[in-house]
């Protein structure tokens, strides 16, 4: 079997925080499984977040007229499976990653809107798998109470313009703050042993 | 009673905000007080900065005017209002950012004993608006997501400690409407603010 193109998407300001360790783990896993990887590190590369009026206007415009974006529109046409490694902050992705869905599943990229019809289809059929590795600083019954937002922006709203047959993976470590060295050295191994099995 | 209403939408001519000129219109109307953060017109930051961050742990999160005035507008306010349209099911991720920079530890929530248990603060707040609007049906986004709404009525709402009334107001479907029902629901909310209470 040939390799997986892999985009990885990074959304922390701190390479030495535990999910700068997670990358690192996600990051090993791959390699060890032999995938092409590209790799997007939203903080470090200072991506901007926001939609701008612009682009708002120009909503429904061929991605040729955003040559800003043209990097982050290759890579999403490039890839076969999306991971992304971020904490979760008021439930969802930092504000960072949000934005990199406003800006980046444009018109044309991720979804079409063919002439006559009055809802958008899928046009990202090439990703396959949406693989999310996140921290939680509260526990898991806070999470569930709070409704998992995240989980469904990323895991239904994002995968409704991918393949139909499109696999998620959330792997997740709740109540952050209260785990043990021991607890989350455990998360790190599995993440790598997930990742490694993609 | 004073409300706070946090906009985000880069386009002055957008239906969101002729949302945004009725919310604060039916809020006067009613003799409140209204501040209103109009993000993308004080081009507000869309990320919190590798330097909040490690601010973050040692307990004095904020190291902005903007953001420390932002606080203290919700450590006093009555009524907490965001007016947006919905985006990939969420908010668009400046007002994300607005939450995650000045929703910190010591204004919304404060962090108690040694197993840093969640203590609500803001429960003051006596009203948790959401106005928005889906480019999807009504049941699609009950379907798949509705994460925006998930954020800002049970993450906010939880930190009101269950006193704040929730209120939801969503126009489903945008592109489709006809202007009259876009015109209804500009009333509609005009009137649920004028009777907020």
């Amino acid at each position: 079997m040939t390799g997986r193109r892999v985009l990885v998407v990074f959304a922390h300001p701190s390479h030495q925080s535990l999910n700068g360790a997670v990358l690192t783990r996600v990051l090993a896993g791959l390699e060890r499984a032999g995938h092409d990887v590209r790799l997007r590190d939203l903080y470090s590369e200072r991506f901007e977040p926001r939609l701008s009026l612009d682009e708002k206007r120009s909503h429904l415009a061929s991605p040729d007229t955003k040559p800003q974006l043209a990097r982050d529109f290759d890579d999403l046409r490039w890839c076969d499976s999306l991971v992304f490694v971020h904490p979760t902050w008021w439930g969802t992705q930092p504000a960072i990653l949000k934005g990199w869905f406003d800006r980046v599943f444009a018109a044309d990229v991720a979804w079409a809107l063919p002439s006559g019809a009055k809802t958008i289809r899928p046009a990202l059929t090439n990703v396959r798998r949406i693989v999310t590795v996140t921290t939680h600083g509260s526990p898991w019954h806070v999470n569930a109470a709070q409704g998992m937002a995240g989980r469904r922006i990323a895991h239904r709203g994002l995968r409704a313009v991918c393949h139909p047959l499109c696999r998620n993976s959330w792997i997740a470590l709740y109540a952050l703050d209260r785990r043990t060295e021991a607890r989350r050295e455990r998360f790190l191994r599995r993440v790598e042993r997930r990742l490694a099995r993609l | 009673m004073h409300a706070t209403v946090v906009f985000a939408h880069p386009d002055p001519t957008s239906y969101s905000r002729a949302l945004l000129d009725r919310v604060v219109r039916g809020l006067e109307s009613a003799d409140h007080v209204v501040d209103v953060i109009d993000l993308y017109a004080i081009d507000y930051p869309a990320s919190l900065s590798p330097a909040e961050w490690h601010a973050y742990a040692s307990g004095r999160p904020i190291l902005d005017d903007t953001v420390a005035h932002h606080a203290d507008l919700v450590r006093t306010t009555d009524a907490l209002v965001f007016v947006y349209p919905t985006w990939w099911s969420s908010v668009p991720a400046i007002l994300k950012s607005w939450m995650e920079r000045t929703l910190v530890e010591g204004v919304a929530f404060a962090l108690e004993g040694p197993d840093h248990r969640l203590a609500p603060k803001l429960t003051h707040i006596r009203n948790v608006v959401g106005i928005t609007t889906y480019g999807s049906p009504w049941w699609y986004v009950k379907l798949v997501n509705d994460a925006g709404r998930r954020v800002i009525l049970r993450a906010i709402g939880l930190l009101t400690a269950g006193r704040a009334r929730l209120m939801w107001h969503g126009l489903y479907s945008l592109d489709g409407r006809s202007p009259r029902r876009r015109e209804r629901f500009l009333d509609d909310v005009e009137r649920a603010m004028g009777a907020l209470r």
